[in-house]
Protein backbone atom coordinates (compact mmCIF):
# COMPACT_ATOMS: atom_id res chain seq x y z
CA UNK A 1 0.00 0.00 0.00
CA UNK A 2 1.10 3.55 -0.67
CA UNK A 3 2.32 5.86 2.06
CA UNK A 4 0.70 9.31 2.15
CA UNK A 5 3.89 10.99 3.31
CA UNK A 6 5.97 9.77 0.40
CA UNK A 7 6.25 10.97 -3.18
CA UNK A 8 6.27 8.36 -5.91
CA UNK A 9 7.43 8.17 -9.48
CA UNK A 10 5.33 5.89 -11.68
CA UNK A 11 6.84 4.68 -14.94
CA UNK A 12 4.43 3.41 -17.56
CA UNK A 13 5.32 0.71 -20.07
CA UNK A 14 3.25 0.36 -23.21
CA UNK A 15 5.29 -1.71 -25.63
CA UNK A 16 6.83 -5.16 -25.77
CA UNK A 17 7.85 -7.25 -22.79
CA UNK A 18 11.41 -7.59 -24.11
CA UNK A 19 11.76 -3.84 -24.05
CA UNK A 20 10.35 -3.61 -20.54
CA UNK A 21 12.78 -6.20 -19.26
CA UNK A 22 15.72 -4.25 -20.61
CA UNK A 23 14.43 -0.95 -19.28
CA UNK A 24 13.70 -2.25 -15.80
CA UNK A 25 17.33 -3.31 -15.68
CA UNK A 26 18.36 0.33 -16.20
CA UNK A 27 16.25 1.76 -13.37
CA UNK A 28 17.63 2.45 -9.90
CA UNK A 29 16.11 0.02 -7.38
CA UNK A 30 13.68 1.86 -5.10
CA UNK A 31 10.31 1.27 -3.52
CA UNK A 32 9.44 4.84 -4.45
CA UNK A 33 9.24 3.78 -8.07
CA UNK A 34 5.98 2.25 -9.24
CA UNK A 35 5.92 0.23 -12.43
CA UNK A 36 2.84 0.46 -14.62
CA UNK A 37 1.64 -2.16 -17.08
CA UNK A 38 0.10 0.26 -19.59
CA UNK A 39 -3.25 -0.45 -21.26
CA UNK A 40 -1.77 -1.48 -24.63
CA UNK A 41 0.62 -3.82 -22.82
CA UNK A 42 -2.22 -5.41 -20.82
CA UNK A 43 -4.30 -5.82 -23.97
CA UNK A 44 -1.35 -7.38 -25.75
CA UNK A 45 -0.10 -9.80 -23.10
CA UNK A 46 -2.97 -10.07 -20.62
CA UNK A 47 -2.31 -11.28 -17.07
CA UNK A 48 1.02 -12.79 -17.98
CA UNK A 49 2.34 -9.35 -18.92
CA UNK A 50 1.47 -8.01 -15.46
CA UNK A 51 3.03 -11.08 -13.83
CA UNK A 52 6.26 -10.63 -15.81
CA UNK A 53 6.61 -7.00 -14.69
CA UNK A 54 6.00 -8.09 -11.11
CA UNK A 55 8.74 -10.72 -11.28
CA UNK A 56 11.31 -8.44 -12.94
CA UNK A 57 10.71 -5.40 -10.74
CA UNK A 58 10.56 -7.45 -7.52
CA UNK A 59 13.83 -9.12 -8.53
CA UNK A 60 15.41 -5.75 -9.14
CA UNK A 61 14.40 -4.17 -5.81
CA UNK A 62 14.70 -7.42 -3.82
CA UNK A 63 11.23 -7.04 -2.31
CA UNK A 64 7.69 -7.18 -3.70
CA UNK A 65 7.53 -4.42 -6.35
CA UNK A 66 4.50 -2.16 -6.71
CA UNK A 67 2.83 -2.83 -10.08
CA UNK A 68 -0.03 -0.74 -11.43
CA UNK A 69 -2.31 -2.56 -13.87
CA UNK A 70 -3.70 0.19 -16.11
CA UNK A 71 -6.88 -1.71 -16.95
CA UNK A 72 -8.94 1.43 -17.67
CA UNK A 73 -12.02 -0.54 -16.72
CA UNK A 74 -15.26 0.63 -18.31
CA UNK A 75 -17.57 -2.19 -17.31
CA UNK A 76 -17.50 -5.75 -15.94
CA UNK A 77 -14.95 -4.57 -13.44
CA UNK A 78 -14.86 -7.52 -11.10
CA UNK A 79 -13.21 -10.09 -13.36
CA UNK A 80 -10.52 -7.73 -14.56
CA UNK A 81 -9.62 -6.64 -11.06
CA UNK A 82 -9.45 -10.22 -9.86
CA UNK A 83 -7.23 -11.15 -12.80
CA UNK A 84 -4.87 -8.22 -12.10
CA UNK A 85 -4.64 -9.11 -8.41
CA UNK A 86 -3.91 -12.73 -9.23
CA UNK A 87 -1.18 -11.64 -11.60
CA UNK A 88 0.48 -9.71 -8.77
CA UNK A 89 -0.72 -6.14 -9.33
CA UNK A 90 -0.79 -3.79 -6.32
CA UNK A 91 -3.18 -1.35 -7.98
CA UNK A 92 -5.69 -1.28 -10.82
CA UNK A 93 -7.29 1.59 -12.74
CA UNK A 94 -10.89 2.32 -13.73
CA UNK A 95 -12.08 5.10 -16.04
CA UNK A 96 -13.75 8.07 -14.40
CA UNK A 97 -15.85 8.15 -17.58
CA UNK A 98 -17.42 4.82 -16.68
CA UNK A 99 -20.95 4.62 -15.26
CA UNK A 100 -20.95 5.50 -11.54
CA UNK A 101 -22.23 1.97 -10.79
CA UNK A 102 -19.13 0.54 -12.46
CA UNK A 103 -16.76 2.77 -10.47
CA UNK A 104 -18.51 1.87 -7.22
CA UNK A 105 -18.21 -1.81 -8.06
CA UNK A 106 -14.58 -1.33 -9.03
CA UNK A 107 -13.63 0.38 -5.74
CA UNK A 108 -15.44 -2.33 -3.79
CA UNK A 109 -13.78 -5.15 -5.75
CA UNK A 110 -10.32 -3.64 -5.34
CA UNK A 111 -10.84 -3.51 -1.60
CA UNK A 112 -12.03 -7.10 -1.61
CA UNK A 113 -8.98 -8.48 -3.40
CA UNK A 114 -6.57 -6.12 -1.63
CA UNK A 115 -5.31 -3.83 -4.39
CA UNK A 116 -5.31 -0.02 -4.47
CA UNK A 117 -8.09 1.47 -6.58
CA UNK A 118 -7.12 4.24 -8.99
CA UNK A 119 -9.73 6.24 -10.88
CA UNK A 120 -8.40 7.70 -14.11
CA UNK A 121 -10.01 11.06 -14.84
CA UNK A 122 -8.93 11.29 -18.48
CA UNK A 123 -11.45 13.37 -20.48
CA UNK A 124 -13.55 13.99 -17.33
CA UNK A 125 -14.36 17.67 -17.16
CA UNK A 126 -15.05 17.85 -13.45
CA UNK A 127 -13.29 15.03 -11.58
CA UNK A 128 -14.47 16.48 -8.29
CA UNK A 129 -18.08 15.88 -9.25
CA UNK A 130 -17.42 12.24 -10.06
CA UNK A 131 -15.90 11.75 -6.61
CA UNK A 132 -18.93 13.35 -5.00
CA UNK A 133 -21.21 10.74 -6.55
CA UNK A 134 -19.24 7.71 -5.34
CA UNK A 135 -20.30 5.55 -2.41
CA UNK A 136 -16.71 5.10 -1.36
CA UNK A 137 -13.58 6.99 -2.36
CA UNK A 138 -10.85 5.32 -4.38
CA UNK A 139 -7.29 5.24 -3.01
CA UNK A 140 -5.88 7.31 -5.86
CA UNK A 141 -7.28 9.81 -8.37
CA UNK A 142 -5.31 10.04 -11.63
CA UNK A 143 -5.45 13.37 -13.42
CA UNK A 144 -4.16 13.50 -16.95
CA UNK A 145 -4.74 14.07 -20.58
CA UNK A 146 -4.79 11.27 -23.11
CA UNK A 147 -1.70 10.68 -25.22
CA UNK A 148 -3.69 11.08 -28.47
CA UNK A 149 -5.10 14.37 -27.15
CA UNK A 150 -1.61 15.66 -26.35
CA UNK A 151 -0.39 14.71 -29.76
CA UNK A 152 -3.21 16.31 -31.70
CA UNK A 153 -4.24 19.22 -29.54
CA UNK A 154 -1.66 20.97 -27.41
CA UNK A 155 -3.94 23.60 -25.99
CA UNK A 156 -5.79 21.60 -23.38
CA UNK A 157 -4.25 21.64 -19.90
CA UNK A 158 -4.20 19.42 -16.84
CA UNK A 159 -6.73 20.95 -14.45
CA UNK A 160 -4.44 21.96 -11.59
CA UNK A 161 -7.24 23.78 -9.80
CA UNK A 162 -9.00 20.42 -9.62
CA UNK A 163 -6.08 18.98 -7.64
CA UNK A 164 -6.47 21.61 -4.92
CA UNK A 165 -10.19 21.17 -4.82
CA UNK A 166 -9.92 17.41 -4.46
CA UNK A 167 -7.10 17.61 -1.89
CA UNK A 168 -8.96 20.25 0.08
CA UNK A 169 -12.09 18.17 0.39
CA UNK A 170 -10.88 14.60 0.43
CA UNK A 171 -7.62 14.46 2.33
CA UNK A 172 -7.40 10.69 2.26
CA UNK A 173 -7.15 10.44 -1.50
CA UNK A 174 -3.75 10.41 -3.20
CA UNK A 175 -3.35 12.35 -6.42
CA UNK A 176 -1.46 11.05 -9.39
CA UNK A 177 -0.60 13.33 -12.30
CA UNK A 178 0.54 11.98 -15.62
CA UNK A 179 2.38 13.70 -18.40
CA UNK A 180 5.63 15.02 -16.90
CA UNK A 181 8.69 14.13 -18.93
CA UNK A 182 11.43 16.18 -17.32
CA UNK A 183 12.65 16.56 -13.76
CA UNK A 184 11.17 20.05 -13.78
CA UNK A 185 7.75 18.66 -14.76
CA UNK A 186 7.99 16.10 -11.99
CA UNK A 187 8.90 18.75 -9.40
CA UNK A 188 6.12 21.00 -10.62
CA UNK A 189 3.70 18.12 -10.25
CA UNK A 190 4.63 17.83 -6.57
CA UNK A 191 4.33 21.57 -6.00
CA UNK A 192 0.77 21.13 -7.11
CA UNK A 193 0.23 18.78 -4.21
CA UNK A 194 0.23 15.53 -6.07
CA UNK A 195 1.65 12.35 -4.63
CA UNK A 196 2.51 10.37 -7.74
CA UNK A 197 4.03 11.61 -10.99
CA UNK A 198 3.52 9.34 -13.99
CA UNK A 199 5.97 9.39 -16.88
CA UNK A 200 6.01 7.30 -20.02
CA UNK A 201 6.98 9.08 -23.17
CA UNK A 202 10.68 9.67 -22.55
CA UNK A 203 11.11 5.93 -22.41
CA UNK A 204 10.57 5.52 -26.09
CA UNK A 205 12.61 8.47 -27.07
CA UNK A 206 15.61 7.95 -24.79
CA UNK A 207 15.38 5.20 -22.16
CA UNK A 208 18.65 6.32 -20.55
CA UNK A 209 17.07 9.68 -19.81
CA UNK A 210 14.31 8.04 -17.85
CA UNK A 211 16.87 6.15 -15.78
CA UNK A 212 18.69 9.46 -15.09
CA UNK A 213 15.40 11.17 -14.32
CA UNK A 214 14.51 8.39 -11.88
CA UNK A 215 17.91 8.78 -10.20
CA UNK A 216 17.50 12.55 -9.86
CA UNK A 217 14.01 12.05 -8.55
CA UNK A 218 15.21 9.71 -5.82
CA UNK A 219 17.85 12.21 -4.67
CA UNK A 220 15.15 14.84 -4.51
CA UNK A 221 12.64 12.93 -2.41
CA UNK A 222 15.07 11.46 0.08
CA UNK B 1 8.03 -21.41 -44.33
CA UNK B 2 5.47 -20.87 -47.03
CA UNK B 3 5.93 -22.92 -50.20
CA UNK B 4 6.82 -20.64 -53.09
CA UNK B 5 3.86 -21.66 -55.21
CA UNK B 6 1.36 -20.91 -52.48
CA UNK B 7 3.06 -17.61 -51.89
CA UNK B 8 2.62 -16.82 -55.56
CA UNK B 9 -1.04 -17.70 -55.37
CA UNK B 10 -1.56 -15.55 -52.31
CA UNK B 11 0.26 -12.64 -53.88
CA UNK B 12 -1.87 -12.90 -57.00
CA UNK B 13 -5.01 -12.75 -54.89
CA UNK B 14 -3.65 -9.82 -52.91
CA UNK B 15 -2.68 -8.02 -56.08
CA UNK B 16 -6.21 -8.36 -57.41
CA UNK B 17 -7.70 -7.05 -54.17
CA UNK B 18 -5.26 -4.15 -54.08
CA UNK B 19 -5.91 -3.20 -57.67
CA UNK B 20 -9.57 -3.22 -56.84
CA UNK B 21 -9.01 -1.02 -53.79
CA UNK B 22 -6.78 1.31 -55.82
CA UNK B 23 -9.44 1.78 -58.49
CA UNK B 24 -11.90 2.91 -55.84
CA UNK B 25 -9.63 5.18 -53.87
CA UNK B 26 -7.66 7.87 -55.71
CA UNK B 27 -5.40 8.40 -52.68
CA UNK B 28 -4.38 4.75 -52.57
CA UNK B 29 -0.63 4.26 -52.26
CA UNK B 30 0.20 2.31 -55.39
CA UNK B 31 3.81 1.63 -54.50
CA UNK B 32 2.97 -1.76 -52.99
CA UNK B 33 1.35 -2.84 -56.28
CA UNK B 34 4.61 -2.44 -58.16
CA UNK B 35 6.48 -4.32 -55.46
CA UNK B 36 4.15 -7.28 -55.63
CA UNK B 37 4.26 -7.35 -59.42
CA UNK B 38 8.00 -7.45 -59.22
CA UNK B 39 8.01 -10.34 -56.76
CA UNK B 40 5.55 -12.18 -58.98
CA UNK B 41 7.64 -11.63 -62.09
CA UNK B 42 10.69 -13.06 -60.34
CA UNK B 43 8.90 -16.18 -59.20
CA UNK B 44 10.12 -19.27 -61.02
CA UNK B 45 6.68 -20.85 -60.83
CA UNK B 46 4.55 -20.73 -63.92
CA UNK B 47 0.86 -19.98 -64.06
CA UNK B 48 0.28 -23.68 -64.25
CA UNK B 49 1.63 -24.22 -60.73
CA UNK B 50 -0.60 -21.39 -59.76
CA UNK B 51 -3.64 -23.40 -60.85
CA UNK B 52 -2.38 -26.31 -58.82
CA UNK B 53 -1.94 -24.15 -55.77
CA UNK B 54 -5.51 -22.99 -56.15
CA UNK B 55 -6.69 -26.58 -56.07
CA UNK B 56 -4.97 -27.15 -52.77
CA UNK B 57 -7.40 -27.05 -49.92
CA UNK B 58 -6.52 -23.53 -48.88
CA UNK B 59 -8.68 -22.90 -45.87
CA UNK B 60 -8.81 -19.32 -44.72
CA UNK B 61 -6.96 -19.78 -41.43
CA UNK B 62 -3.98 -21.31 -43.24
CA UNK B 63 -4.05 -18.44 -45.63
CA UNK B 64 -4.20 -15.89 -42.84
CA UNK B 65 -1.38 -17.67 -41.07
CA UNK B 66 0.78 -17.54 -44.18
CA UNK B 67 0.00 -13.88 -44.53
CA UNK B 68 1.05 -13.20 -40.97
CA UNK B 69 4.32 -15.06 -41.56
CA UNK B 70 4.84 -13.31 -44.84
CA UNK B 71 4.24 -9.93 -43.32
CA UNK B 72 6.79 -10.61 -40.67
CA UNK B 73 9.36 -11.56 -43.32
CA UNK B 74 8.55 -9.10 -46.05
CA UNK B 75 8.24 -5.56 -44.76
CA UNK B 76 7.51 -4.53 -48.35
CA UNK B 77 4.04 -5.92 -48.20
CA UNK B 78 3.17 -4.82 -44.70
CA UNK B 79 -0.53 -4.36 -44.01
CA UNK B 80 -1.71 -5.71 -47.32
CA UNK B 81 -2.65 -9.02 -45.72
CA UNK B 82 -5.59 -7.21 -44.19
CA UNK B 83 -6.94 -6.37 -47.59
CA UNK B 84 -7.32 -10.06 -48.20
CA UNK B 85 -8.50 -11.31 -44.86
CA UNK B 86 -11.04 -8.62 -44.18
CA UNK B 87 -14.71 -9.19 -44.48
CA UNK B 88 -16.86 -6.11 -44.05
CA UNK B 89 -20.44 -5.85 -42.84
CA UNK B 90 -23.21 -5.38 -45.37
CA UNK B 91 -26.02 -2.89 -45.07
CA UNK B 92 -29.58 -4.23 -45.00
CA UNK B 93 -28.46 -7.46 -43.39
CA UNK B 94 -29.33 -8.21 -39.78
CA UNK B 95 -26.53 -9.56 -37.65
CA UNK B 96 -26.32 -11.25 -34.28
CA UNK B 97 -23.15 -10.42 -32.44
CA UNK B 98 -22.19 -12.97 -29.80
CA UNK B 99 -19.86 -11.57 -27.15
CA UNK B 100 -17.66 -14.06 -25.35
CA UNK B 101 -16.50 -12.86 -21.97
CA UNK B 102 -15.63 -15.69 -19.63
CA UNK B 103 -12.76 -18.02 -20.59
CA UNK B 104 -11.21 -19.37 -23.77
CA UNK B 105 -12.30 -22.91 -22.84
CA UNK B 106 -15.87 -21.70 -22.69
CA UNK B 107 -15.44 -19.78 -25.91
CA UNK B 108 -14.43 -23.03 -27.59
CA UNK B 109 -17.45 -24.81 -26.15
CA UNK B 110 -19.93 -22.21 -27.30
CA UNK B 111 -18.36 -21.75 -30.74
CA UNK B 112 -18.60 -25.48 -31.37
CA UNK B 113 -22.34 -25.33 -30.70
CA UNK B 114 -23.10 -22.35 -32.92
CA UNK B 115 -24.72 -22.88 -36.31
CA UNK B 116 -22.63 -21.64 -39.25
CA UNK B 117 -23.90 -18.40 -40.76
CA UNK B 118 -22.40 -15.22 -42.14
CA UNK B 119 -24.92 -13.34 -40.00
CA UNK B 120 -23.18 -14.35 -36.78
CA UNK B 121 -20.38 -12.13 -35.54
CA UNK B 122 -18.14 -13.43 -32.79
CA UNK B 123 -16.60 -11.06 -30.28
CA UNK B 124 -13.52 -11.48 -28.14
CA UNK B 125 -14.85 -9.54 -25.13
CA UNK B 126 -12.87 -6.98 -23.14
CA UNK B 127 -12.26 -9.25 -20.13
CA UNK B 128 -10.89 -11.98 -22.42
CA UNK B 129 -8.51 -9.53 -24.07
CA UNK B 130 -7.31 -8.17 -20.75
CA UNK B 131 -6.88 -11.65 -19.27
CA UNK B 132 -5.30 -13.48 -22.22
CA UNK B 133 -3.98 -10.51 -24.14
CA UNK B 134 -4.31 -10.23 -27.90
CA UNK B 135 -3.99 -14.01 -28.06
CA UNK B 136 -7.70 -14.08 -27.14
CA UNK B 137 -8.49 -12.64 -30.58
CA UNK B 138 -6.27 -14.97 -32.59
CA UNK B 139 -7.40 -18.00 -30.57
CA UNK B 140 -11.07 -17.23 -31.11
CA UNK B 141 -10.40 -16.68 -34.80
CA UNK B 142 -8.83 -20.12 -34.95
CA UNK B 143 -11.74 -21.75 -33.10
CA UNK B 144 -14.40 -20.16 -35.28
CA UNK B 145 -15.35 -21.54 -38.72
CA UNK B 146 -13.11 -20.13 -41.49
CA UNK B 147 -14.16 -16.69 -42.61
CA UNK B 148 -16.09 -15.82 -39.43
CA UNK B 149 -16.31 -12.11 -38.72
CA UNK B 150 -14.37 -11.45 -35.50
CA UNK B 151 -14.86 -8.36 -33.36
CA UNK B 152 -12.13 -7.37 -30.92
CA UNK B 153 -13.86 -5.50 -28.11
CA UNK B 154 -10.71 -3.69 -27.07
CA UNK B 155 -12.68 -0.59 -25.96
CA UNK B 156 -9.88 1.75 -26.91
CA UNK B 157 -9.64 4.84 -24.68
CA UNK B 158 -6.24 6.22 -25.73
CA UNK B 159 -3.25 5.34 -27.95
CA UNK B 160 -5.58 4.23 -30.75
CA UNK B 161 -2.90 3.61 -33.38
CA UNK B 162 -1.16 1.01 -31.26
CA UNK B 163 -4.33 -0.87 -30.36
CA UNK B 164 -5.80 -0.94 -33.85
CA UNK B 165 -2.59 -2.28 -35.38
CA UNK B 166 -2.44 -4.97 -32.72
CA UNK B 167 -6.01 -6.22 -33.17
CA UNK B 168 -5.81 -6.05 -36.98
CA UNK B 169 -2.64 -8.13 -36.91
CA UNK B 170 -4.38 -10.68 -34.70
CA UNK B 171 -6.97 -11.13 -37.44
CA UNK B 172 -9.94 -9.12 -36.17
CA UNK B 173 -12.45 -7.75 -38.69
CA UNK B 174 -13.56 -4.96 -36.37
CA UNK B 175 -12.25 -3.08 -33.36
CA UNK B 176 -14.10 -0.99 -30.75
CA UNK B 177 -13.34 2.45 -29.30
CA UNK B 178 -15.12 4.19 -26.44
CA UNK B 179 -17.45 7.04 -27.34
CA UNK B 180 -16.46 8.73 -24.05
CA UNK B 181 -12.80 8.80 -25.14
CA UNK B 182 -11.25 12.12 -26.21
CA UNK B 183 -12.38 13.10 -29.72
CA UNK B 184 -8.72 13.06 -30.82
CA UNK B 185 -8.56 9.38 -29.88
CA UNK B 186 -11.78 8.50 -31.74
CA UNK B 187 -10.62 10.37 -34.85
CA UNK B 188 -7.28 8.60 -34.79
CA UNK B 189 -9.03 5.26 -34.16
CA UNK B 190 -11.27 5.61 -37.24
CA UNK B 191 -8.32 6.65 -39.40
CA UNK B 192 -6.28 3.67 -38.26
CA UNK B 193 -9.13 1.23 -38.83
CA UNK B 194 -9.42 2.50 -42.40
CA UNK B 195 -5.70 2.11 -42.85
CA UNK B 196 -5.87 -1.51 -41.73
CA UNK B 197 -9.12 -2.12 -43.58
CA UNK B 198 -11.15 -3.22 -40.57
CA UNK B 199 -14.53 -1.93 -39.43
CA UNK B 200 -14.53 0.76 -36.74
CA UNK B 201 -17.13 0.46 -34.00
CA UNK B 202 -17.78 3.27 -31.52
CA UNK B 203 -19.18 2.03 -28.25
CA UNK B 204 -21.51 4.68 -26.84
CA UNK B 205 -21.60 3.32 -23.31
CA UNK B 206 -22.28 6.09 -20.80
CA UNK B 207 -22.44 8.68 -23.59
CA UNK B 208 -25.32 11.07 -23.12
CA UNK B 209 -25.81 11.92 -26.78
CA UNK B 210 -24.32 9.66 -29.44
CA UNK B 211 -25.35 12.19 -32.08
CA UNK B 212 -23.29 14.90 -30.41
CA UNK B 213 -20.21 12.66 -30.50
CA UNK B 214 -20.75 11.78 -34.18
CA UNK B 215 -21.13 15.45 -35.04
CA UNK B 216 -17.64 16.22 -33.70
CA UNK B 217 -15.84 13.50 -35.66
CA UNK B 218 -13.77 14.11 -38.78
CA UNK B 219 -14.92 10.85 -40.36
CA UNK B 220 -17.78 8.52 -39.55
CA UNK B 221 -17.22 5.10 -38.01
CA UNK B 222 -18.70 2.01 -39.68
CA UNK B 223 -20.78 1.04 -36.66
CA UNK B 224 -22.26 2.90 -33.70
CA UNK B 225 -22.97 0.73 -30.70
CA UNK B 226 -25.64 1.78 -28.24
CA UNK B 227 -25.92 0.33 -24.79
CA UNK B 228 -26.19 0.31 -21.12
CA UNK B 229 -23.11 -0.96 -19.37
CA UNK B 230 -23.35 -4.49 -18.09
CA UNK B 231 -22.72 -3.32 -14.57
CA UNK B 232 -25.33 -0.68 -15.17
CA UNK B 233 -27.97 -3.15 -16.24
CA UNK B 234 -27.19 -5.35 -13.28
CA UNK B 235 -27.40 -2.64 -10.69
CA UNK B 236 -30.01 -0.27 -11.98
CA UNK B 237 -32.48 -2.16 -14.05
CA UNK B 238 -34.60 0.82 -14.89
CA UNK B 239 -32.09 2.18 -17.42
CA UNK B 240 -33.37 1.27 -20.87
CA UNK B 241 -31.69 1.00 -24.22
CA UNK B 242 -32.64 4.23 -26.01
CA UNK B 243 -34.35 2.69 -29.04
CA UNK B 244 -35.49 6.04 -30.41
CA UNK B 245 -31.83 6.95 -30.89
CA UNK B 246 -31.42 4.24 -33.53
CA UNK B 247 -33.67 6.00 -36.03
CA UNK B 248 -32.24 9.36 -35.06
CA UNK B 249 -28.69 8.22 -35.83
CA UNK B 250 -29.57 6.35 -39.00
CA UNK B 251 -31.65 9.27 -40.21
CA UNK B 252 -28.66 11.59 -39.97
CA UNK B 253 -25.66 9.41 -40.65
CA UNK B 254 -24.77 6.58 -42.96
CA UNK B 255 -23.67 4.11 -40.30
CA UNK B 256 -24.79 0.73 -39.00
CA UNK B 257 -26.27 0.70 -35.52
CA UNK B 258 -25.60 -2.07 -33.06
CA UNK B 259 -27.63 -2.46 -29.90
CA UNK B 260 -26.06 -4.21 -26.97
CA UNK B 261 -27.92 -6.09 -24.32
CA UNK B 262 -30.44 -8.71 -25.25
CA UNK B 263 -30.93 -11.90 -23.29
CA UNK B 264 -34.05 -13.29 -24.93
CA UNK B 265 -35.24 -13.62 -28.51
CA UNK B 266 -38.01 -11.13 -27.63
CA UNK B 267 -35.46 -8.46 -26.77
CA UNK B 268 -33.50 -9.25 -29.92
CA UNK B 269 -36.66 -8.97 -32.04
CA UNK B 270 -37.52 -5.69 -30.39
CA UNK B 271 -34.12 -4.24 -31.27
CA UNK B 272 -34.41 -5.37 -34.90
CA UNK B 273 -37.97 -4.02 -35.06
CA UNK B 274 -36.54 -0.70 -33.90
CA UNK B 275 -34.13 -0.69 -36.84
CA UNK B 276 -30.95 -2.05 -35.25
CA UNK B 277 -28.59 -3.69 -37.77
CA UNK B 278 -26.66 -5.67 -35.20
CA UNK B 279 -27.87 -7.06 -31.90
CA UNK B 280 -25.23 -7.91 -29.34
CA UNK B 281 -25.89 -10.77 -26.96
CA UNK B 282 -23.60 -11.89 -24.19
CA UNK B 283 -22.58 -15.32 -23.23
CA UNK B 284 -22.31 -14.85 -19.50
CA UNK B 285 -20.47 -17.29 -17.35
CA UNK B 286 -23.60 -18.09 -15.39
CA UNK B 287 -25.48 -19.11 -18.52
CA UNK B 288 -25.13 -22.44 -20.23
CA UNK B 289 -23.70 -22.50 -23.75
CA UNK B 290 -26.78 -24.37 -24.94
CA UNK B 291 -28.91 -21.42 -23.94
CA UNK B 292 -26.81 -19.08 -26.09
CA UNK B 293 -26.78 -21.52 -29.01
CA UNK B 294 -30.57 -21.73 -28.85
CA UNK B 295 -30.89 -17.97 -28.94
CA UNK B 296 -28.65 -17.86 -32.00
CA UNK B 297 -30.74 -20.54 -33.72
CA UNK B 298 -33.98 -18.70 -33.11
CA UNK B 299 -32.41 -15.50 -34.39
CA UNK B 300 -31.42 -17.17 -37.67
CA UNK B 301 -34.86 -18.73 -37.95
CA UNK B 302 -37.03 -15.76 -37.01
CA UNK B 303 -35.11 -12.75 -38.21
CA UNK B 304 -34.25 -12.62 -41.87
Amino acid sequence: MLDKRTKYLQIAFNRSLEEVKEMIGMLPPSEKILIEAGTPLVKKYGGRGIAALKTWWSGKIQSPGYIVADLKTMDRGSREVEMAANAGASAATCLGLAPIETINEFVKNCEMVGVDSMVDMMNVEFPFEVLQKLKKLPDVVVLHRGADENERNREKQIPHDQIHRIKGTYNKVLISVAGGETLRDVIRTYFNDSDIAVIWKSFYEKPENTAILAGEFLKLVK
Amino acid sequence: MIPEKIKKYILTVILKKLENAASQDPNFDKSSLGQIKEILSQSKYSDKTLEEAKKLDLMLPTLDQSLVEMKAKTPLIQNIGHVLQTRKLEKRKKYLHVALNSTLEEAREIISQLPISDRILIEAGTPLIKIYGIDAVSQIKKMAPPGTYIVADNKCADLAAREVEMVANAGANASTCLGVAPIETIDSFIEECQKFNIDSMIDMMNVESALAVLKKLKKLPDVVMLHRGVDESEFSKEKQIPYYQIKQIKGNYDVLVAVAGGDTIKEVQRAVFNDADIVVVWKNFYQSSTETAKLVESFLREIK
